[in-house]
């Protein structure tokens, strides 16, 4: 195939207009995300939560949601999940003979999968790194609900204008210098609140007060899925628990590793593009052709 | 169906045929009920939809949009053999191909609005500094809307050009014919792009699933995702215009070109022997062709999706079977099987396996599902009865030109159908 100089900066020129338009250079996340300078967060002991579910209550308080009571029949708050009116909750969980409590909540990934699928940055990460939903710029696409490895962003499915719901970390108890409901009101020191580095700190203090207490004796959340800002200490399985065990890379890096390559400047799509159309000019002028010379042999017109 | 060929040369309407039929009916009515429904939407939220937060999508996303469109890649599949690798007898399809492409995106495009929780926070799109250029659900918006509104739309208005020029008067041609030399050479870049972005967004639609990570069983799971959507959509888009084709020809009694129907029956068998052997393949490069091997749903599923496509295909390779127009009507049906199989499979059947909640479409959502349909059904006969979209033999024209001169006198063209006004 014969390509002219001027044909491929033509093409490039156009391929240009057309990336800005059209096309997106989506970026690959990091492999080793960094967890913000600024990053708090909570750490969560199995083995020391009762159960007791203060933390439900106060976190329903504080967020001003109306308890889930379907289950009860309107007597208590008592959700089956995190869902539209929850946005923590403690679960029961099983290991054969062996149980647990665990808290759910938003994990406040450093890498979040849910930031990086977000079409219109409605979540984003925050002050402190808390992820954060943005009512304004959310079109309600629920892509969100599909990426988080840990199921929590929730949807409003009876709302007319439907909003996410999840665990913004209090946000705005912070900002008046309160610590969230949930650590707040907790009777045990099951759940913490405190800078990610000192969480990580103790958590590892305890594992070496205790050595064979914890499950692998490795604190969930330090590396686990590009690290979270949630960090938890169990006696049983992480995945028993509801933490998938599936290594280090986050979700964002994992799902954005092809495209970070192939858009990486938007250098591949115009290359690409301008070859497919010096290949097209090449095949069109021939059709071209043809066409006029069919048009003029039989008297049909000649048709686009 | 007969196996005489006849060359398909030109593009031209249905144009003997009234448009009230009763399958248009059946098709209309489902449109309407759907865009009833649709407009109820905006009154009642989603809250009577099967979905629920672990399966966050249901059919207008998974099928409407990232299944249907697959079937609606034809404009991409013909235009890439004909205009790249150069097949130009295809070229005869490319209107059927592109309207129909056209057709199934924008309808697709219409669902995904019903869809989405927060649709009057869509003005974001006008947003640059809101666009997330990490996401690929981003990708999909922003590429899916240009290639529909631009280059899609440019691609139907040939047809458009030609009807205007055949059948207007005196002043208004001429100013239309001076459009054409102006549309052929933006043609080359309209083309180019036409191909890109299908390609950039058929792929971004299997990289929506990748993130989803864990979730989404291990047989489907891989980095492949979206290569394997884009090969799916050239495959599906084949055999789509093959089915179109065909079924408009035994509807309207129209003659078929076997030799350029049977070529796109074996680029689209190539292009299935590339997509079956890639899967195999990536099952055992990552080490979990065990799991296609199990006794359970998943593995079965695995195979018949890849089946479905694959004994179509070793069909297809024997150049006398192609040449049956009934072995390559059914081959394009299967082949579509699977490929639609395919497509769904990740987002629904094999998303969050052994996880105990289910979703399944309420009637209501069914309903909208199969009205987004029905609308472009019936969009694509009404365009094939006033729009020159089906390709036709010579002959075929003629009687045209004649029909159109014996309904308007006055219509300054020769029996050819050339302007006599020049």
């Amino acid at each position: 195939m014969t390509v002219s100089r001027r044909d491929v900066f033509k093409s490039i020129g156009t391929g240009a207009a057309v990336a800005a338009v059209s096309a997106t250079p989506l970026q690959a996340s990091s492999r080793n995300p960094q967890a913000p300078s600024d990053a708090v967060g909570m750490l969560y002991d199995a083995t020391v939560c009762i159960g007791c579910k203060a933390c439900v209550a106060a976190c329903t308080t504080a967020n001003n949601l109306i308890p889930d009571t379907t289950m009860s029949g309107g007597i208590w708050q008592m959700p089956e999940d995190l869902n539209a009116q929850t946005k923590n909750i403690i679960l029961l969980a099983k290991d054969g003979e062996r149980s647990s409590f665990v808290k759910k909540q938003c994990m406040h990934c450093i890498d979040p999968a849910c930031v990086s699928g977000c079409p219109f940055k409605s979540l984003k990460k925050g002050k402190y790194g808390i992820v954060e939903w943005d009512p304004y710029k959310c079109i309600g696409c629920r892509y969100c609900e599909i990426s988080c490895p840990f199921d929590v962003p929730r949807f409003e499915w009876t709302k007319f204008n439907p909003k996410i719901v999840k665990c913004e970390l209090c946000n705005f108890r912070l900002a008046d210098g309160k610590e969230p409901a949930c650590t707040e009101v907790c009777p045990v020191g099951a759940v913490k609140f405190g800078t990610r580095a000192n969480l990580l700190a103790e958590a590892k203090q305890r594992i070496e007060a205790n050595p064979d207490k914890y499950y692998q004796n490795r604190v969930y959340g330090e590396g686990d899925l590009g690290g979270m800002q949630v960090l938890y200490l169990s006696h049983l399985p992480f995945d028993k628990l509801g933490l998938p065990d599936v290594g280090t890379e986050s979700r964002a890096h994992y799902g954005s590793k092809v495209h970070g390559v192939i858009y990486k400047g938007m250098a591949i799509p115009i290359a690409v593009y301008a070859v497919l159309v010096a290949a097209i000019k090449r095949r069109y002028k021939v059709m071209e052709e043809e066409a006029r010379l069919e048009a003029e042999k039989t008297g049909r017109p000649e048709q686009l | 169906m007969s196996a005489e060929t006849h060359h398909w040369h030109r593009n031209v309407q249905v144009f003997h045929s009234k448009l009230l039929t009763a399958p248009y009916l059946f098709w209309a009515t489902l449109a309407v009920i759907g865009l009833t429904l649709s407009l109820g939407r905006f009154f009642t939220g989603l809250w009577f939809t099967g979905m629920n937060d672990d399966y966050a999508w249901g059919v207008w996303k998974t099928f409407n949009v990232m299944t249907l469109t697959a079937l609606g890649s034809g404009g991409l599949a013909v235009a890439f053999f004909c205009y790249v690798l150069g097949k130009k007898q295809s070229h005869s399809v490319m209107r059927a191909a592109v309207a129909s492409s056209f057709l199934f995106y924008a309808t697709g495009m219409l669902a995904l609005s019903i869809d989405v929780g927060r649709p009057w926070n869509l003005y974001n799109m006008a947003l640059p500094w809101t666009w997330n250029l990490r996401s690929s659900l981003f990708e999909v918006a922003l590429c899916m809307t240009a290639y529909v509104v631009i280059f899609l739309l440019f691609e139907n208005t040939t047809y458009l050009v030609d009807q205007a020029i055949l059948e207007s008067e005196g002043t208004w041609r001429g100013r239309l014919r001076k459009w054409v030399p102006f549309m052929k050479k933006l043609y080359p870049w309209m083309v180019g792009g036409a191909l890109l972005l299908p390609a950039m967004h058929q792929s971004s639609l299997g990289a929506l699933m990748v993130i989803a990570g864990h979730k989404v069983h291990p047989l489907w799971q891989t980095q492949m995702l979206p290569a394997f959507y884009l090969i799916q959509a050239v495959i599906c888009g084949f055999a789509a215009v093959l089915f179109i084709l065909m079924s408009a020809s035994l509807a309207w009694r129209r003659n078929l070109d076997v030799p350029v129907l049977s070529a796109m029956g074996k680029y689209m068998a190539w292009t299935s022997l590339v997509f079956v052997v890639a899967r195999y393949v990536d099952v055992l490069v990552r080490g979990v062709v065990g799991q296609a091997f199990q006794a359970n749903w998943y593995a079965a599923l695995f195979h018949v999706e890849n089946f479905l496509v694959l004994l179509p295909a070793l069909a297809l390779f024997n150049a006398r079977l192609r040449s049956i127009p009934r072995v390559l009507f059914v081959t394009s049906i299967l082949t579509g099987a699977g490929g639609v199989l395919y497509r769904f499979t990740p987002t629904t059947l094999a998303y969050r396996a052994g996880h105990p909640s289910v979703y399944f479409p309420k009637i209501a959502e069914l309903l909208m599902c199969l009205g987004y349909i029905g609308l472009a059904v019936i969009l694509f006969i009404w365009a094939a009865k006033r729009f020159a979209i089906l390709p036709a033999t010579t002959s075929e024209w003629d009687k045209y030109v004649t029909f159109l001169k014996s309904k308007n006198p006055s219509l300054r063209i020769n029996e050819h159908g050339a302007a006599t006004d020049n």
